[in-house]
C-alpha cells in the first residue's frame, strides 16, 4: 500500500455536502432525472445551497416547460459549482438540460428525517418548492480519490459516502420519472441514489 | 494526499462532522485558562446534532452556577457518545478539574454566521445563557489525512479541513474570556490552539 502523506500540499478548492439522486427507467437505460444538492461550508464564494433538478437532461428548456431547476442563495456559489465541477462531471457534461436550466434565487432550505430510514432535502423558491428524498441507507464509507479517479479528472476528492436503495425527488409535490439503479465508481458496484457528507476538492499541487 | 490505490477506505465510520475548538491561556507556559470543543456532527451512530463542551474554568472542579463549565447539547444521546468515545480519550479535555464537574445544559438553538475565509462564529443558546465562538484572524485552508500513529486515538485514520485561527474569542452572554491561544504542532504544521475542523471524518483503522 502507498505511504500516506498527512497534509494534502494542494489548494482545497470547497468542502461541505454534496448528495446526489440519479434516476433511470430502466436498469440499461440513460438517466430520465438529475439531482444535486449542495451544502457547502467553505468555497471561494462563502457558505450555501444549491439544489440542482434536471427533470429533462436533454432538452434544452427551462421551467415550467421542462423540470429543469436550480435553486440556490448564493448565485456566485452556484455558478463556481456548475462551471467549475458540475459540468465536468460525466453525467452532467454536456447537458442541454444544465444549460437551460431555470435559475430561481433566494430560495430557503431545510432538512429532516434520520439517516437510516429516510433523509430529506428540501429547497423552498418562489412558486417552486422541491424536496430530494433518500430512503432505506446503507452504512456509511469513506472515500479518497486523486485525479485519476476523480470524476473532474482533476482534483483530489475525500467523502463519506451513504448508499441508498431508494429515492424520490418532488418538486410541487409531484415525483419526477425513473428508479435508483446502480452504477460503477471508484471500481465499486453503488446506488444511483447517495448521501456524500464530509465532502472536500483539493485542487493537487504542481 | 489520497491513496491512489485505494479510493474506498475498508475501515468502519466512527463519525463525520465539524469539531472546530479553542483553546486559551493567559501564559505561553501557563495553564488552560478556557477551553472549548464544539460539534456539528452530520453522521453517527446517533444521528446528527450539536454539542458544545465548554469549560471556562477548567482548572476548579466547579459548574453552574459558580462558572460554566458545562457541555451543551440539542442530541443528548449524540452528547452523551462524543464524551464516552471522543472527548474523555483527550487528556486535556476530560481530565481537567473541571471536567469533573460538568454539568449538561441544552441547547435550545445554535447557528452559524460568517466566512471560514475571514471571520467565523457559532452561536450557541441555552434557557439561561448565550455562548458566541468567535474564530478571526484565518489562515489557509489545508487538508489533513491524519494516519492511526499520529491521531490522539492511535486506532483511527481521521480526515479533516483545518482553518486556524490567530485571533479567537469566547463570549458568555456577551462577556468575552480571558486569554489567548497557545501554540502547537500538528502533523509537522506549527499552528494555534483555536481551530476549524471541517469535514472532519473518524474511521476506525482495520486492525483497531
Amino acid at each position: 500500500m502507498t505511504e500516506r502523506i498527512p497534509v494534502n500540499p494542494g489548494t482545497v478548492d470547497w468542502a461541505g455536502e454534496n448528495p446526489g439522486i440519479y434516476l433511470k427507467d430502466t436498469p440499461d437505460g440513460d438517466y430520465v432525472t438529475l439531482a444535486l444538492y449542495f451544502r457547502i461550508v467553505l468555497s471561494p464564494h462563502g457558505r450555501g445551497h444549491t439544489m440542482l433538478i434536471l427533470g429533462a437532461p436533454d432538452e434544452a428548456k427551462g421551467y415550467p416547460d421542462a423540470t429543469n431547476l436550480c435553486l440556490t442563495d448564493n448565485e456566485p456559489l452556484t455558478h463556481y459549482l456548475i462551471d467549475g465541477f458540475v459540468s465536468k462531471f460525466p453525467t452532467f457534461k454536456d447537458k442541454p438540460g444544465l444549460k437551460a436550466a431555470t435559475w430561481i434565487t433566494s430560495a430557503a432550505f431545510d432538512k429532516s428525517g434520520d439517516l437510516k430510514a429516510s433523509y430529506t432535502e428540501t429547497a423552498q423558491g418562489k412558486d417552486v418548492s422541491a424536496s430530494m428524498t433518500w430512503k432505506d441507507m446503507n452504512p456509511p464509507f469513506a472515500v479518497e480519490v486523486s485525479p485519476a479517479h476523480a470524476v473532474t479528472g482533476a482534483h483530489d476528492m475525500y467523502s463519506v459516502f451513504l448508499e441508498a436503495k431508494d429515492a424520490e425527488i418532488l418538486v410541487n409535490g409531484a415525483a419526477l420519472n425513473g428508479r435508483v439503479a446502480d452504477r460503477v465508481l471508484f471500481g465499486e458496484t453503488i446506488s444511483t441514489a447517495f448521501l456524500a457528507f464530509a465532502e472536500t476538492w483539493v485542487t493537487p499541487a504542481k | 494526499m489520497p491513496l491512489s490505490d485505494q479510493p474506498k477506505n475498508p475501515g468502519a465510520i466512527h463519525w463525520v462532522g465539524e469539531n472546530p475548538g479553542i483553546m486559551l491561556k493567559e501564559t505561553e507556559d501557563g495553564p488552560w485558562t478556557a477551553l472549548m470543543l464544539f460539534f456539528n456532527i452530520a453522521w453517527s451512530p446517533h444521528g446528527q446534532g450539536r454539542t458544545m463542551l465548554l469549560l471556562q474554568n477548567p482548572n476548579e472542579a466547579k459548574s453552574l452556577p459558580e462558572t460554566h463549565n458545562v457541555i451543551m447539547g440539542d442530541n443528548e444521546a449524540l452528547t452523551r457518545f462524543l464524551q464516552a468515545e471522543f472527548i474523555e480519550k483527550l487528556a486535556t479535555f476530560g481530565g481537567a478539574e473541571g471536567y469533573k464537574a460538568l454539568q449538561y445544559v441544552p441547547i435550545t438553538e445554535a447557528y452559524a454566521t460568517g466566512d471560514p475565509h475571514s471571520r467565523y462564529t457559532e452561536v450557541v443558546k441555552s434557557k439561561d445563557f448565550d455562548v458566541e465562538l468567535v474564530w478571526d484572524g484565518l489562515g489557509t485552508p489545508t487538508a489533513l489525512e491524519i494516519p492511526p500513529e499520529l491521531t490522539g486515538t492511535k486506532k483511527h485514520t481521521m480526515f479533516s479541513l483545518l482553518v486556524e485561527s490567530r485571533d479567537p474569542a469566547i463570549l458568555i452572554d456577551g462577556r468575552k474570556l480571558p486569554g489567548k491561544p497557545g501554540k502547537r504542532v500538528q502533523a509537522g504544521i506549527e499552528t494555534t490552539t483555536a481551530f476549524l475542523y471541517f469535514c472532519e471524518t473518524w474511521i476506525w483503522a482495520p486492525d483497531s
